[in-house]
């Protein structure tokens, strides 16, 4: 049916005849632009789109990360753009007098079948990005579409189209994900106003549900997992059946996404307390003359925001670098207690001990009803007002009520270590907070109690004494909390 | 004009069946061939309702094209035929199709039962997991290996998400059922399709004739992400199976130590 | 008894025998008319302007399933809806789009164009009396379509125009029951089964209405078996109506009650449709002991014989034509009736086939395919009784004849494409796949809507005293016909290779994945059919104005309307008719004594005349 490519523009044509002037119409699927956060756009204009001279937070912004069409692969974020790496093993000039490079792969790999860029990694033209113009995927000779300033010299290594591993990416995230995370990763798609719990807003780069400790990011393979598995209760389901470097595309783009969010918000934190379009007019009102106001604005922009923007990058990087090193990754210091009575009993007495107070939350029962989800929690966001529904808050202001642990239905997987994990490292985001000072053997009690929840005929059937479910303090009924 | 007219209703039953007798071969058909017992029987039924519809098909279209051709050359000063129709054709054609269709009915009887009544069902067929459609995945539960499925769930129980494991040769049953609204099972391969009903718990039996990976997909609106229930069934001989519980079990029980332990017995 | 001389020539009395006329205001005449065929005409036009609409709405599915998640012309960019994901529309306006196309083609296009517009226009005219029993109750029932229609469009908006009413025209529950359970099945599904309940009490009106008058009001000597097919075929859809809209009815408002909190801030709700502990979008496990099954048992006992009020009077109105423009007797006058009758008794009786795949009873299955087998009977006695009505005519090969003619070969194919599904087995496979798809357009558009075009233009000079052009109608009935079998007949083969109804992306799925370029031919099929439209619309509001002006009876056809004036003033019939014979005399002896090849139902007898012919 080689027809078939030629229908759209015919459907396009027979469709539109009534309304042509509307609206470009282009064949490239998923055409968008990325939104810019609230905080980009809260500050004055000029922070944000740059002066005369010196680029606002966009410009720096798009400059390294670039837009749908053009995503741009910032060499220094440790993400995997995708591309063949090769090495130079002979220049020559064709008869036409172009450049041709040949190039060679490592041995055990294969030359890629197309080739629509050369970007070098190493030798004089380091950074450069050059277009290739024909391509013979038996020899490996690229005829290069423009001569390079630069010379290219043999031993260099180059990447053949590099960042269509993300491109691919961003074309499976925006058929798979983006009607619900969004386009740009704010959790803010179409769909995700009809959804409870809400999507992920991955612009914070805080991911749930990970093996990582509390300090650091989820690595490729917590995310990973949540892609191939689902999260039972929610409306993420399981993307299993999609090939393995599709995952691994997809993988990449999301962290792409997060790492754009997390620059933009660095960016931003830089600016925003002199430079926000509050802080703006009560500098004005308290009597500074706004061109002076400007005039700091650009010398910042000019020295500490260009330096910093490289730095912050720096910062940024290595967070997402640790997260995939064993340094992160939490490992119990022993193997699980065995599951018996007895440790299920302990893994009670501790669920309901005042120093755990895991009940405050989660219920004398694990009926996900504890003292605090009647409680009226403080929005951290706006001083010391209390929300308007009495509960719990993730760090995205939803209401995230604790686990009903009677339903057996475990977000971040039920297998002990991930139990294991979520007591360990807290769930980052939510009001699950870490316990990683607790011994590990009792968080293995508690593991083994929490998992046997969902099989008790009766509360605390596991075999607590009564004088173990007096010990705990229960609070009166509503409270206000400390927030921390 | 009077003649391309009857043609053209000569013409497009012609192309119609054309483009049957070639839809095989360009992969307009069945997904594969039936890949159970019941399949094969679902099929047969297919292609005998099939050959009579089609045989109906061309009959009465080339009779009304021939009637329309008949009243295109009709010479004009010719009157219309005056009749007020035919008791006894009438009587044949009600007598004849009523006979078809009386066949058709019974002979859909046996296969229907062997599919649905759950005391017909295989004595042999043993349960094997609980699939619990959700939206928008399948979500599988096994019994701990060497113990039975109950409807409960049970502290050993194996669970996994959009990939169901069966034995090849021979009959199984799952129990169907549904955490939210109506889906439906249905393996185009297998010809199995039963709908998850909230409030119910279904067993659908099947057995898999081949080793395999055959879609698994829902045939019954459930919102938004309906088209984003793509799961599969595998089909592997029963000790491939439980070796596949077996890992199952330990990826479970999996304590984040274990694979440490074996590094260092390396 | 041959005192009254209905000639057609007869000047010289109009308004002699009619009602008086008296001076009416714009508004009473034509707007709040009390008239059935201004009240007709109404219901014509506004299923015309519902016919676009719906068209609209399946080319958009279509679009989606030709270009998957591309920008989609119009609605991507235009409204802004999806300008932020650069016109790719969201799964739930996909679901949206396919529900509102059905809903809207069933209940404001289909039902009401045949019951509403051309019930209205030809009971009284067929039968020969002055004005429907109730013409109070008529005019009411042609507005209370305007509020369903008015709760359609709001089902639309109130969920912020992304997520519309998403849960099929079948709608069924749990997820049209739980509010959370979809994004349309908030207020935006309370607002569209309210406008299914003003559908439906539009619709009872219409039933009552044509039942009486049917029953009392007939001219004098138009015994039953005198009446046209179309007559009949109005008859015996009200009384299918009568009997089953108050189930669908009654079961609209158990699912409203059930959603009580969508229209009251309250948590008391009822649970006839929602089982216990079940949890959707993360809300609190549901309290009830409720079945959902019992809503398709409700839904489907309306909904089954629905499909026969969709397609019965257009049976009828085709019998109607065909005998006309074969110049012929009807082929079996009562075997059509009795068939008919025979589809309708049946039709109650087959609702459980819809639900081979639910869970019901197995035996209740058995019972429902033979159930459903039988019904395949009568329409096979019409379809051969079509054909012989043509056999040896002298046909008139007019945009008219066509269309009738597409009828019936469009009938057959949905019909034995019906066959695969009474099989409950085969069934099993076909359930809620593209071939199900095909079954109905070819049932639903193929028969009904060619039935219906032949119709508009047969009838239309008795509404203007006008014609429309046959040219442009032939055109219209040859690009009609080929792009709607270029645009459903491959959706039999997407079935059978297993592709699923409703999905916003079949191929995510590898085993659909072959099936995008069969898709992309189909969706520019459907564009072309559905600016095949265009033709006909512009033909019927140009010859309105503009048509040949011809007189009471420009087809020479036989039925009691053509002896009215073109178009019948208030009161109808200058001279009030008495009948004769049937109305099927075409080419008969009689006729052939006068000269012509037709005899109005109201000439009377001439004694001697057989003989006289016979020389």
């Amino acid at each position: 049916m080689s027809l078939t490519p030629s229908l759209k523009p015919l459907a396009l044509a027979g469709l539109l005849s009534a309304v042509a002037a509307i609206g470009g119409c282009s064949d490239s699927a998923f055409e968008s632009s990325f939104a810019y956060s609230e905080g980009t756009l809260s500050l004055v204009r000029e922070a944000r789109e740059g002066t005369k001279a010196n680029p606002g937070v966009k410009k720096l912004l798009d400059d390294r990360f670039g837009d749908p069409q053009q995503l741009k692969a910032w060499e220094k974020m440790p993400i995997d753009f995708g591309g063949a790496l090769t090495s130079v093993a002979e220049v020559k000039q064709s008869e036409s007098g172009s450049q041709v490079v040949k190039l060679t792969v490592e041995e055990g790999q294969s030359l890629p079948a197309k080739a629509g860029t050369v970007h070098f990694m190493t030798g004089a033209c380091e950074g450069e990005t050059v277009q290739v113009a024909q391509w013979n995927a038996k020899t490996g000779e690229a005829t290069l579409a423009a001569i390079s300033g630069n010379e290219i010299a043999a031993g260099d290594s180059c990447v053949i189209d590099r960042g269509a591993g993300l491109s691919t990416g961003r074309m499976l995230y925006m058929r798979h994900c983006s009607h619900c995370h969004g386009t740009s990763g704010d959790g803010n798609g179409p769909t995700a106003r009809y959804m409870t719990p809400k999507p992920r807003d991955y612009r914070n780069g805080v991911f749930k549900f990970k093996s990582t400790n509390d300090m650091s990011k989820a690595s490729r393979d917590d995310l990973s997992r949540i892609v191939k598995y689902g999260i039972p209760g929610t409306y993420m389901p399981s993307f299993l059946l999609m090939k393995d470097d599709e995952h691994h595309a997809i993988i990449e783009y999301v962290r792409f996404l997060s790492m754009r969010g997390e620059y933009e918000r660095k960016l931003v934190a830089e600016l925003s307390s002199d430079y926000s379009q509050t802080a703006y007019e009560s500098r004005v009102e308290s009597g500074e003359k706004k061109a002076e106001i400007l005039q700091e604005l650009d010398e910042f922009l000019a020295e500490d925001l260009k330096e910093s923007a490289g730095s912050l990058g720096d910062d940024l990087a290595e967070t997402w670098t640790t997260a995939d090193t064993e340094e992160a990754a939490i490992v119990p210091s022993v193997p699980r207690e065995a599951n018996t009575p007895e440790s299920r009993r302990r893994g009670r007495e501790l669920y309901l001990s005042k120093t755990l107070n895991c009940a405050d939350c989660h219920g004398i029962d694990g009926a996900g009803n504890g003292p605090q989800t009647i409680a009226f929690e403080k929005n951290p966001a706006k001083g010391d007002e209390l929300y308007n529904e009495p509960g719990l808050h993730d760090i995205w202001d939803n209401l995230n009520q604790p686990r009903n642990l009677q339903l057996g239905m475990y977000r971040g997987g039920r297998r002990p270590i991930d139990l294991f994990s979520r007591i360990h490292a807290g769930i980052q985001g939510s009001r699950m907070p870490s316990f990683k000072n607790t011994p590990h053997e009792d968080i293995w009690h508690i593991v083994n109690y929490v998992l046997s929840i969902p099989f008790e005929t009766e509360p605390g059937a596991t075999g607590v004494a009564p004088s173990a479910a007096e010990a705990v303090a229960v609070p009166a009924a509503v409270t206000v909390p400390v927030a921390e | 004009m009077k003649k391309f007219w009857a043609l053209f209703f000569f013409f497009w039953p012609t192309v119609a069946i054309i483009s049957c007798l070639i839809a095989p071969s360009r992969g307009w058909w069945f997904p594969s061939a039936p890949m159970s017992r019941t399949g094969i029987q679902i099929d047969g039924l297919f292609y005998l309702i099939l050959i009579i519809v089609s045989i109906t098909f061309v009959g009465t279209q080339y009779a009304l094209g021939y009637a329309l051709w008949m009243g295109a050359t009709k010479d004009s000063a010719s009157r219309a035929h005056f009749s007020h129709g035919s008791h006894k054709l009438e009587i044949i054609w009600t007598i004849v199709p009523s006979f078809i269709l009386v066949f058709i009915s019974l002979s859909q009887l046996d296969v229907l039962a062997e599919i649905r009544v759950i005391s017909k069902f295989p004595e042999q067929a043993t349960k094997i997991a609980e699939v619990t459609a959700r939206q928008f995945e399948w979500r599988i539960r096994y019994p701990k290996p060497g113990e039975k499925l109950t409807t409960e769930e049970n502290p050993g129980d194996l669970y996994y998400v959009n990939e169901l494991h069966v034995p090849t040769g021979k009959p199984v049953i799952i129990n169907l059922r549904t955490q939210d609204v109506q889906h439906a099972f249905f393996s185009p391969q297998l010809r199995v399709k039963q709908d998850a009903v909230p409030g119910l718990v279904i067993p659908v039996w099947f057995d898999v004739l081949e080793v395999g990976n055959y879609d698994l997909v829902c045939a019954e609106l459930c919102g938004w992400g309906h088209y984003k229930m793509k799961a599969r069934i595998v089909a592997q001989s029963q000790s491939s199976v439980d070796k596949y519980l077996k890992e199952l079990e330990a990826e479970q029980n999996e304590d984040g130590t274990k694979s440490e332990a074996a590094k260092s017995d390396e | 008894m041959a005192t009254v001389s209905p000639a057609l020539d007869a000047h010289g009395h109009a308004d002699d025998h009619s009602h008086v006329h008296h001076e009416q205001s714009f508004i009473s005449k034509y707007v709040f008319s009390l008239d059935h065929k201004i009240i007709g005409i109404q219901f014509l036009m506004t299923t015309l302007i519902m016919l676009m609409v719906g068209g609209a709405l399946a080319l958009a599915v279509r679009w989606q399933l030709a270009f998957p998640w591309e920008n989609m012309p119009v609605v991507g960019q235009l409204f802004g809806l999806f300008r932020s994901e650069g016109g790719q529309i969201s799964p739930e306006f996909y679901t949206m789009l396919f529900t509102m196309h059905a809903s809207v083609m069933i209940f404001l296009v289909i039902i009401p164009i045949l019951a509403g517009a051309f019930g209205n226009f030809l009971i009284p005219l067929q039968i020969g009396t002055d004005d429907m029993a109730f013409p109070a109750l008529n005019m009411l029932s042609y507005w209370f379509m305007w509020p369903a229609i008015l709760c359609f469009g709001c089902s639309f908006f109130v969920a912020g125009g992304t997520a519309g009413p998403g849960n099929g025209w079948t709608s069924y529950p749990l997820l049209s029951d739980l509010p959370t359970a979809a994004p349309g099945s908030g207020s935006s599904q309370t607002f569209w089964l309210i406008g299914l309940t003003l559908v439906g009490v539009s619709s009872m009106m219409g039933s009552v209405n044509y039942l009486t008058t049917i029953i009392n009001m007939r001219a004098p000597g138009m015994t039953l078996f005198r009446m046209p097919l179309t007559i009949w075929s109005m008859f015996i859809t009200a009384i299918l109506q009568a009997f089953a809209l108050p189930v669908l009815t009654a079961a609209g408002f158990m699912l409203v009650f059930d959603r009580l909190g969508t229209i009251f801030p309250t948590d008391i709700h009822s649970v006839f449709f929602i089982p216990a502990n079940i949890i959707v979008n993360n809300s609190a496990p549901t309290v009830g002991g409720g079945q959902p099954l019992l809503w398709q048992h409700l839904f489907w006992f309306y909904s089954h014989p629905a499909v026969y009020i969709m397609l019965l009077p257009a049976m009828g109105m085709v019998s109607d034509m065909l005998s006309c423009m074969s110049r012929k007797p009807v082929f079996g006058y009562k075997p059509m009736v009795y068939s008919m009758a025979a589809i309708a008794g049946l039709g109650f009786i087959v609702w459980g086939h819809h639900m081979f795949t639910s869970g019901m009873n197995p035996a209740l299955g058995m019972t429902f395919m033979t159930s459903t087998m039988m019904i395949a009977l009568p329409s096979a006695i019409k379809v051969f009784n079509w054909i012989g009505t043509i056999w040896g005519g002298d046909l008139r090969f007019n945009a008219v004849m066509l269309n009738c003619s597409g009828f019936v070969a469009m009938f057959i194919v949905g019909g034995l494409s019906g066959i695969f599904m009474a099989a409950v087995p085969v069934d099993i496979y076909f359930h809620d796949t593209y071939f199900i798809v095909a079954h109905f357009h070819y049932v639903l558009f193929g028969s009904t809507l060619f039935g219906v075009f032949a119709a508009i233009q047969f009838w239309f000079p008795k509404m203007f005293g006008r014609e429309m052009n046959d040219t442009v109608q032939k055109w219209h009935f040859a690009l009609s016909f080929i792009a709607f079998n270029f645009t459903f007949f491959p959706m039999h083969m997407l079935g059978i290779a297993g592709m699923p109804r409703r999905y916003a992306d079949p191929y995510l799925h590898g085993y659909l994945e072959h099936l995008l370029p069969m898709n992309r031919f189909i969706t520019l099929s459907a564009i072309v059919m559905g600016f095949a439209q265009f033709l006909l619309l512009g033909n019927f509001f140009y010859s309105i104005f503009r048509g040949k002006k011809v007189g009471r009876n420009p087809w020479n056809a036989n039925g009691l309307e053509w002896t009215a004036p073109s178009p019948p003033g208030h009161g109808n019939f200058d001279i009030a008719p008495v009948v004769y014979r049937g109305p099927y005399e075409y080419s008969s002896p009689e006729a052939e004594a006068i000269g012509q090849d037709y005899i109005l139902q109201t000439v009377p007898h001439v004694k001697g005349v057989a003989k006289f012919a016979h020389h």
